[in-house]
């Protein structure tokens, strides 16, 4: 028997409940040996307006059972994404949504509006976690009234399932996802990287160029499955799992927890059959236990 | 690209402290060009390492490599039957294509690994090949070398030439140049012409994480798993480019 993993989650409709994560999977050009039917959707790298270069290296440093990144949002901008992307995007056989993010509320209102209705584009991840730039990112993710402000301003501007990807760095978090909820949002994801730091005993500073990064890989995995729990008893919109998945196994505390669904990431770094091997292994799980489908599955889940 | 649990055939030591593995991977080895290199998953560390293909021979590979941590210590210990994983062939290679006569090979320390395959590539070429590998003292040099002219260079004056390989390299139609990116930086003011084989930390290999990367002189960055890892010397902001890469801690 073979178990159903279609699943519907904020607005769209999934072959099967693993995405890849945003700024794991580039626009999706590439990481060639992943079979691409294990895919239920694909997040962009995250995108603003305007182009933009990123951080200086070093970007990266590995740490415990994880990699601390400070990619600093590099891409091509709107008109980049739109002209070289999207067409592709268009003939894939899964839904691509397009990570964005601006340093102001009108610009993530521009940038939705720009990309809305653009053939290619399914739907939209507003970043309002990321640890890494100066402005915006994480700014608009621990204060509930301007996550509401930027889920508004993108809501206002497409009719396209809108996700709002969650920063961990909150006292807590079930405040900022009925905020986001409120203002419109589809589904949550939840959670973006931790804000972390290591350090260079020769040199005596930071080892990333930017000083922080933010940390993902199983070291967070745990701190992610509480997190995304907790998100997901406080809100009736679906929570879309994410943090350090990197087994079918993984994935599956996550679904228990209350997700409808996952991302995976790092895991792509270290294996770029992950997704698959992920995808496949929840499929096998599920058809062991004589679950039918994946809505099947029994969850954790007591209501706040 | 691919994806292979490639059996270990053998560890040989090249230097105090290096030693090239050898290990079965016959997609690989069948279309691995010169300066491209395989990510290889070591064991007590979390993210894939990357390594220059240093020497091809039927269906093995063989990467060369210095223990600096628990990962590259255990890969040095492997014995034949043991597997590792390895993604490859990344990157791109020398670009060899143009037809000169002569062509300079210089190295620094484990710097010399993709110089085996690109003496290979040069000579089917039909170039005069000279070899310059330099360390900082005698027991520290790869002791495995290949070309028309060999010249060893030592910190220390230990062995050949006291210097730097650079200041000990003649001059080539073609220089290629592989070692720790200060050396690198040196060879650039020397050759602008020259490829090198720059040294960044890597995520993924494959072009996804932007983890690797290189600052460039026309500005911005670009991917040394991808564009990379062969710069024209020129092209590249030495300035910006972290000189040393402490692999110790992390590898």
């Amino acid at each position: 028997m073979t178990a159903d993993m279609g699943v519907a989650v904020g607005g769209m409709t999934l072959r099967g409940p693993v995405l890849a994560a945003s700024g794991t999977f580039g626009y999706g050009t590439e990481v060639p040996l992943l079979e691409r039917r294990a895919l239920g959707g694909m997040v962009s790298k995250g995108i603003f307006l305007r182009p933009r270069a990123g951080t200086p290296p070093p970007r990266i440093v590995e740490t415990p059972s994880g990699m601390l990144n400070a990619i600093g949002l590099q891409g091509p901008g709107a008109e980049a994404l739109i002209r070289d992307y999207a067409p592709l995007w268009a003939s894939w056989d899964f839904p691509v949504l397009v990570n964005i993010n601006g340093e102001s509320v009108a610009e993530y209102g521009e940038l939705t509006q720009r990309l809305d209705g653009v053939p290619g584009v399914a739907g939209f991840e507003i970043n309002i976690s990321c640890p890494n730039v100066e402005q915006g990112g994480l700014y608009f993710g621990n204060a509930p009234r301007a996550a509401a402000a930027v889920t508004e301003a993108v809501r206002k501007r497409t009719k396209l399932p809108v996700w709002v990807k969650l920063t961990p760095m909150v006292t807590e978090i079930g405040v900022i996802a009925r905020a986001v909820e409120s203002a419109g949002a589809d589904a949550l994801c939840a959670v973006n990287t931790f804000v972390g730091m290591s350090i260079d005993l020769n040199a005596h500073k930071p080892r990333l160029s930017f000083r922080t990064g933010g940390l993902s890989g199983p070291a967070i995995r745990p701190l992610a499955v509480h997190l995304a729990h907790q998100a997901a008893r406080a809100v009736k919109i679906p929570v879309v799992g994410v943090g350090g998945i990197m087994r079918a196994e993984d994935a599956l505390e996550f679904l228990v927890a209350g997700c409808a669904a996952v991302q995976v990431g790092t895991a792509t770094f270290v294996n770029p059959r992950a997704i698959a091997e992920i995808h496949d292994g929840i499929a096998a799980y599920l058809a062991s236990r004589g679950y039918s489908s994946l809505a099947d599955l029994p969850r954790y889940l007591p209501r706040d | 690209m691919y994806l292979l649990n490639a059996p270990i055939t053998a560890v040989r030591e090249v230097a105090r402290g290096m030693g090239v593995v050898s290990m079965e991977a016959p997609e690989i080895a069948a279309t691995v060009r010169a300066g491209q290199f395989v990510n290889l998953g070591l064991a007590g560390v979390f993210l894939r390492r990357p390594f220059s293909v240093y020497r091809v021979d039927g269906d093995r590979i063989e990467v060369v490599l210095k223990a600096v941590g628990v990962g590259t210590a255990g890969l040095l210990s492997m014995v034949p039957g043991d597997l590792v994983s390895c993604l490859g062939p990344l990157g791109g290679g020398f670009d060899l294509t143009a037809g000169p006569r002569t062509a300079v090979l210089v190295s620094g320390g484990v710097g010399v690994a993709p110089m085996p395959l690109a003496a290979r590539e040069a000579r089917a070429l039909g170039m005069r090949v000279t070899w310059v590998h330099g360390a900082r003292s005698s027991e520290e040099l790869c002791s495995e070398a290949d070309g028309d002219v060999v010249i060893w260079a030592t910190d220390d004056g230990s062995r050949g030439f006291a210097g730097t390989a650079v200041a000990a390299a003649p001059d080539g139609d073609v220089v290629l140049a592989c070692g720790p990116n200060r050396m690198l930086a040196a060879a650039a003011e020397r050759w602008p012409e020259a490829q090198v084989a720059v040294e960044t930390y890597m995520g993924c290999g494959t072009g996804v994480c932007l983890g690797c990367a290189v600052p460039l002189k026309r500005g911005g960055f670009d991917r040394a798993c991808k564009e990379g890892p062969i710069y024209r010397a020129a092209d590249i902001d030495w300035a910006s480019l972290p000189a040393h890469l402490p692999y110790a801690i992390t590898a």
